[in-house]
């Protein structure tokens, strides 16, 4: 399977093109821009039906996965995320997983697998959102708000905010906290951030999906509109 | 310190590298990442301040990121809410005018005041307040999608959702955008802003309320 | 009449340079800035010089296109008489597209018209039954006739040949040759597909020509900010 990144940097969109027939892309639900009529598509959700309801019974996260199967070779899959922002293809080797923001994760060989394991007691991300695992052998296609910018850590490690997370290796140990102190607590307007250290890479995002959320907010109609205009 | 803007010229985000006992003064929220060794003080510069900037639509608090005593320099990067360019303004014998959006960061020695735009500027939804700029230092301005430096030899007319900074040397006047009211709003341009004099004015390609109202009116609605 | 798509490809605007007797047609509100010289007329969306009866029923279809499809009652006609310069944005990030027409035609889906010059018909027509699934209905623009055509996308664009059948997410469509059949489908992957799928309806194309996509999607947008709001 060859896959392509294109219109970077800010509407980057995959384009998968199958060599054989049997051969599958798996990507997150509400992600494909189009495909040849005799591609398959099923959905599914992230290991089975059964495991997911296991997972959700004993405290995981699901997510809902759509796999694309090519019937003939030279078929292809465009998929795009919903935000703006860049792709980068990551490689999963055995021995070297990667940790993805759950929102961040567009796609993947079906060779990777996927396993969804939520950080810390203190929660990562809000909105239901979680850290994924993956493993195995494969590719995986990651996807930002705004530009992916690439951090070497080491030494003293590096502070991001959460939101502003994307990717990170398995190298880095992450502590979550919030800054600014007790004031900080309260006003400062940053969130969560998390300390990285060891050493590994971390790809952050330029953009902040919950700023950009709570910048729409106003912008809402409100119920009591709504219901006055029915 | 050095700011070096990456990522333009739509998903730009700010570089600040500080020495040891420099500081920068960001938005609420702008930051994306940072050394260990910067400490984040929470203030308002002054109970004043703090309230006119509420008043203006803006957070009350802004923090200031300062670098540690210490070999190693520090470094703080700060991005904007909305997809765009940012660009850096020299503050010193020019003064500038913002709109009070596009502030993403200053440097110390920046005064940034909230000052009334005018009722006009009310109306047209773009707030009642703009922040002038003075003293001597660096002033980041965020845009929402690319920024348009035009060079203004007489006048101007442009959208005042569009607009990002302008030099102090022009004058401004909010006027209708055609000449009667109704056909004003039929129009769908609203209010313009109406700049004469000579002096360079910073637009950006994409009017942030028009988008949020887009965006807004297909989300499910919010309590009252 | 000369014009420039400048800060392409993201957020592209459209400068134009009128001259005495050139009139620029464009979607009301899209103006960004213009020189103080430059004339603005605004009136009802329907075609110049149609007398009363056609007046009274460009004003129905003017109607009809604001609420259901989206498109602007008034459109804004620019002219200089000494020369000078307007630029237009449209709301949403992305390319502007210039399309010379020779008596030919071409179909835009909701929103994507921005300006147009010379002599076009601006025509709407209804995407069928199934259509009305989608939540802001199924209507296209039919723009034939001769003259310059500017239309924006969300994202960028990618022209894409029609090879047998193609499916695509109808909020990626951006155009297409009225020489393609189309018909509006389920996304497929039975009931849990179209629950969990994410992917809104499809339109599958056959025949001979090219599909217009954009690589985003506001429908997918407002999914995906949903959960993160305050």
């Amino acid at each position: 399977m060859q896959t392509e990144i294109l219109q970077r940097p800010d509407f980057s969109m995959v384009r998968a093109t199958f060599d054989r027939a049997g051969e599958a892309i798996v990507a997150t639900a509400g992600t494909m821009v189009s495909r040849d009529t005799s591609v398959q598509m099923k959905t599914g959700l992230t290991g089975g039906l059964l495991a997911s309801a296991k997972r959700k019974l004993l405290g995981g996260e699901s997510l809902f996965l759509n796999t694309f199967t090519a019937s003939q070779p030279g078929e292809t899959v465009y998929l795009a995320p919903a935000a703006e922002g860049d792709i980068v293809e990551l490689r999963v080797h055995s021995g070297e997983s990667l940790y993805i923001h759950s929102g961040a994760f567009l796609a993947g060989e079906a060779s990777v697998k996927l396993d969804t394991k939520w950080g810390g007691a203190k929660g990562f991300f809000g909105a239901g959102m979680f850290l994924l695992k993956a493993e195995g052998d494969g590719r995986v296609l990651v996807n930002a708000y705004g530009a992916l910018h690439p951090v070497d850590v080491s030494g003293q490690g590096f502070i991001c905010d959460n939101e502003n997370v994307v990717a990170f290796t398995d190298g880095l140990q992450y502590d979550v906290r919030r800054i600014g102190g007790m004031k900080g607590l309260f006003f400062s307007g940053e969130g969560l951030v998390c300390h990285f250290r060891g050493r590994g890479r971390l790809w952050m995002q330029t953009r902040n999906p919950a700023r950009f959320a709570a910048w729409v907010h106003p912008f809402r109609r409100t119920k009591a509109k709504v219901e006055a205009g029915n | 310190m050095q700011i070096d803007l990456q990522h333009r010229p739509s998903q730009a985000m700010a570089h600040v590298v500080l020495m040891p006992g420099e500081s920068v003064t960001a938005e609420s929220g702008a930051m994306v990442g940072m050394t260990p060794n910067v400490q984040v003080q929470t203030g308002s510069g002054g109970l004043l301040k703090g309230l006119k900037r509420m008043f203006g639509g803006e957070s009350f608090f802004r923090n200031t990121f300062i670098c540690s005593q210490g070999s190693e320099v520090g470094e703080v990067y700060l991005a904007a809410t909305l997809p765009g360019d940012l660009t850096v303004l020299d503050v010193g014998a020019s003064k500038y005018y913002l709109q009070s959006h596009a502030y993403v960061a200053s440097t110390p020695g920046v005064d940034v005041d909230t000052r009334l735009g005018g009722f006009k500027t009310f109306l047209s939804g773009e707030g009642l307040f703009v922040l002038k700029t003075t003293g001597q230092g660096q002033v980041i301005a965020g845009a929402f999608g690319a920024i348009e430096e035009v060079r203004v030899r007489g006048e101007y007319i442009i959208d005042t959702g569009h607009l990002v900074a302008w030099e102090d040397s022009l004058q401004f006047r909010i006027t209708k955008a055609a000449d009667g009211w109704i056909a004003s709003w039929l129009s769908g341009e609203g209010l313009v802003c109406h700049f004469t004099g000579n002096g360079t004015l910073w637009m950006q390609t994409r009017n942030p309320s028009e988008y949020g109202e887009e965006i807004g009116r297909r989300l499910p609605p919010r309590e009252g | 009449m000369n014009h420039e798509i400048a800060r392409g490809p993201s957020f592209a605007v459209l400068k134009v340079g009128l001259q005495r007797g050139d009139v620029l047609t464009a979607e009301a509100g899209s103006m960004v800035s213009r020189f103080t010289r430059v004339k603005m007329r605004t009136r009802l969306n329907s075609p110049r010089g149609a007398g009363f009866f056609g007046t009274l029923g460009a004003f129905i279809t003017a109607l009809i296109r604001k609420f259901v499809a989206g498109e602007s009652f008034m459109v804004n006609d620019f002219t200089c008489e000494e020369g000078g310069e307007v630029t237009l944005a449209p709301t949403f990030s992305g390319t502007i597209a210039v399309r010379q027409l020779h008596g030919d035609r071409i179909l835009l889906t909701r929103g994507a018209f921005l300006a147009c010059t010379g002599d076009l018909q601006l025509k709407m027509r209804w995407g069928g039954l199934r259509g009305l699934l989608a939540r802001e209905g199924l209507f296209f623009m039919e723009v034939s006739g001769t003259g310059q055509l500017f239309y924006t996308s969300y994202g960028g664009t990618l022209e894409v040949p029609v090879n047998g059948t193609l499916t695509v997410d109808h909020g990626h469509v951006v155009a297409f040759d009225p020489t393609l059949d189309f018909k509006i489908r389920l996304p497929g992957g039975g009931f849990l597909g179209l629950v969990a799928s994410g992917v809104g309806l499809v339109m599958e194309f056959s025949g001979r020509g090219t599909v217009v996509l954009q690589s985003r999607n506001v429908s997918t947008l407002t999914s995906w900010l949903t959960p993160r709001l305050p």
